[in-house]
């Protein structure tokens, strides 16, 4: 049962606020045209696609996107849409499955602004941004790399007030937005990871509105329950959006796996006619709920779960 | 006896070049590095860490070996951390072995993942650096690369995302050690690249005409030892899918 915790204000009742929403409502409402917006997950894994998805229905702009740091489908899809200015790049691939076909094709024409980076960049940037440090040092060792050299916008060099040895520096990032992919979330925002944590928790706190794509939404005395296992706690995140199978074709760990043949499919698709694709999977249908209907339905999920999580 | 697949003849090389006692990592796509680290804990190495980059599974159990580095499957671990505490691990040097790769690699050992042409004139996008800037920071490294031709091996790449050997460095890392490919297997000779043997039906002639570079090459040039029975059984075992069998 879902229990209101009541407070009393100023000899008012005041109930608790709820932050489940929609796709469409949360997108409309925390996602401005032209934002800097992270995104969690990692390879084909806990992306947040229902969002995604609806952020190209919607046509937002993104005027900076990072990935925590491997991206996939997630960045690639949103850099096909024609949505992304800047990409702070570590990776965007598909792993086993090849490049990245958007990415690549908007790299390369140089519609896409590429900030080169690595995945210790994405670590130490949202650590600064986290706690709020003016910048961050790195220790030595990426110089010998050709990244400094090609983002100089972000990699900037002082002496070490304490030994004095010269040393690379980057800014603390705090993206507008952060898009995280959690198995489950209470009304209030608790939220627990229940497979790989990736680096989804430092995007969380570094960014200043927090987005939770869930699978499930549990009850509150879930959390309570389990206290020492939430990850997340309420009063960081402003949105619950739960979309079971929301993380397809990607993962959502220990609740089903990527779809390898869908994403086959987009590879084929990014090379023939991406249009055609956005709009039988992304545009046509209006909500999650078409979209499973559209890729094969709840047949479709339990192929995915089937054998369940391996322990 | 069973034919030997040339994924799994690389995956026993490595196997043998990991110690007892070490902590190794790898990226994504390592199939191959996954197999030849559980390997060596079934064997000769059963105090050998390792550690599934992204995922951030330490010692998964590969009950089977999956196509992801980051696929749930391997969180069948011993314990599992944040990324975040994994790239601490990598910058305090307590990494003695890196697996990395390339879209090109240098006969110094120079890693690129960035892309072919030159600074402002990218013609060929990779997918980015991802952890190999920190190669500069493990005790060592080895190149596996799934493909052996004079566009992956160059004299120089065009952009550095792992530093091989790199002239008046000072950072911890000790540089890369060996290079496995589908045809050879190479080692290094005065900070420069030089064949160690060659594989099964592959000449040394085969290995020169396929790099491009001028390849150290001594006079003298084994072929690959074969895994033995008792590994290929246990590769089998770890790898039931075939996912880092048939990689190549």
């Amino acid at each position: 049962m879902r229990r209101l915790y009541l407070i009393l204000s100023e000899g008012r009742l005041m109930a608790r606020t709820e932050k489940v929403l929609n796709a469409k409502e949360t997108v409309e409402r925390f996602m401005k045209d032209g934002c800097f917006v992270a995104i969690g997950g990692m390879h084909m894994h806990n992306n947040t696609m229902a969002l995604i998805r609806e952020v190209i229905r919607q046509k937002v702009g993104i005027g900076r996107l990072i990935t925590s740091p491997s991206g996939s489908v997630n960045a690639d899809m949103l850099i096909g849409a024609g949505l992304v200015d800047e990409l702070y790049c570590a990776y965007v691939g598909m792993e086993h499955l090849g490049l990245a076909p958007n990415f690549r094709k908007f790299a390369e024409s140089g519609k896409l602004k590429v900030r080169e980076c690595d995945e210790a960049f994405v670590t130490y940037t949202l650590r600064a941004g986290a706690s709020s440090m003016p910048f961050i040092p790195l220790p030595r060792g990426l110089e010998a790399t050709s990244v400094p050299s090609m983002n100089e916008d972000d990699y900037r060099w002082t002496s070490d007030p304490f030994g004095g040895e010269k040393v690379a520096c980057l800014p603390a990032l705090q993206p507008d937005v952060a898009l995280v992919h959690c198995q489950k979330a209470d009304e209030y925002g608790n939220a627990i990871f229940e497979g790989s944590k990736f680096n989804d928790f430092l995007m969380v706190k570094a960014s200043d509105k927090v987005i939770l794509q869930v699978e499930e939404v549990v009850p509150h005395e879930y959390m309570l329950e389990n206290a020492m296992r939430v990850d997340v706690p309420a009063f960081l995140v402003d949105a619950v959006v739960n979309t079971p199978f929301g993380c397809h074709p990607t993962s959502s760990h220990r609740y089903y796996r990527y779809d390898e043949d869908h994403l086959k499919e987009y590879l084929k698709a990014c090379k023939e006619d991406f249009d055609a694709y956005l709009e039988k999977y992304v545009r046509g249908p209006k909500d999650n709920e078409e979209y499973l209907e559209v890729i094969g339905g709840r047949e479709k999920a339990k192929e995915l779960m089937e054998g369940g999580v391996p322990w | 006896m069973v034919e030997v697949k040339t994924a799994e003849l690389m995956a026993s090389v490595l196997s043998k070049h990991l110690e007892d006692g070490e902590v190794a990592i790898m990226g994504a796509f390592s199939g191959i590095p996954m197999l030849a680290s559980r390997l060596a804990q079934m064997t000769h190495a059963p105090n050998l860490s390792y550690i599934t980059g992204g995922s951030g599974a330490v010692n998964p159990l590969l009950e089977p070996l999956p196509a992801s580095s980051c696929d749930d499957r391997l969180l069948k671990a011993e314990c599992v951390l944040p990324l975040s505490d994994v790239i601490d691990f990598e910058a305090r040097t307590e990494i003695d072995i890196f697996f990395a790769g390339g879209l090109q690699i240098d006969e110094r050992g120079n890693c690129n993942l960035i892309g072919i042409g030159r600074p402002g004139e990218i013609k060929f996008r990779g997918p980015g650096s991802v952890g190999l800037p920190f190669l500069s920071r493990a005790r060592r490294f080895a190149v596996y690369a799934m493909n052996h031709s004079a566009r992956t091996f160059v004299q120089k790449v065009d952009f550095v995302s792992g530093p091989g050997f790199v002239d008046g460095k000072d950072f911890p890392g000790g540089g890369p050690s060996l290079v496995v490919t589908p045809i050879c297997v190479m080692d290094f000779d005065e900070e420069r690249m030089r064949l160690k043997s060659v594989h099964p039906g592959v000449s040394v002639d085969d290995v020169v005409q396929n790099t491009g570079f001028e390849l150290r090459t001594p006079d003298d040039v084994p072929q690959t030892g074969l895994p033995t029975e008792e590994e290929l059984e246990l590769m089998r075992e770890i790898d039931p899918l075939g996912v880092a069998r048939n990689s190549l």
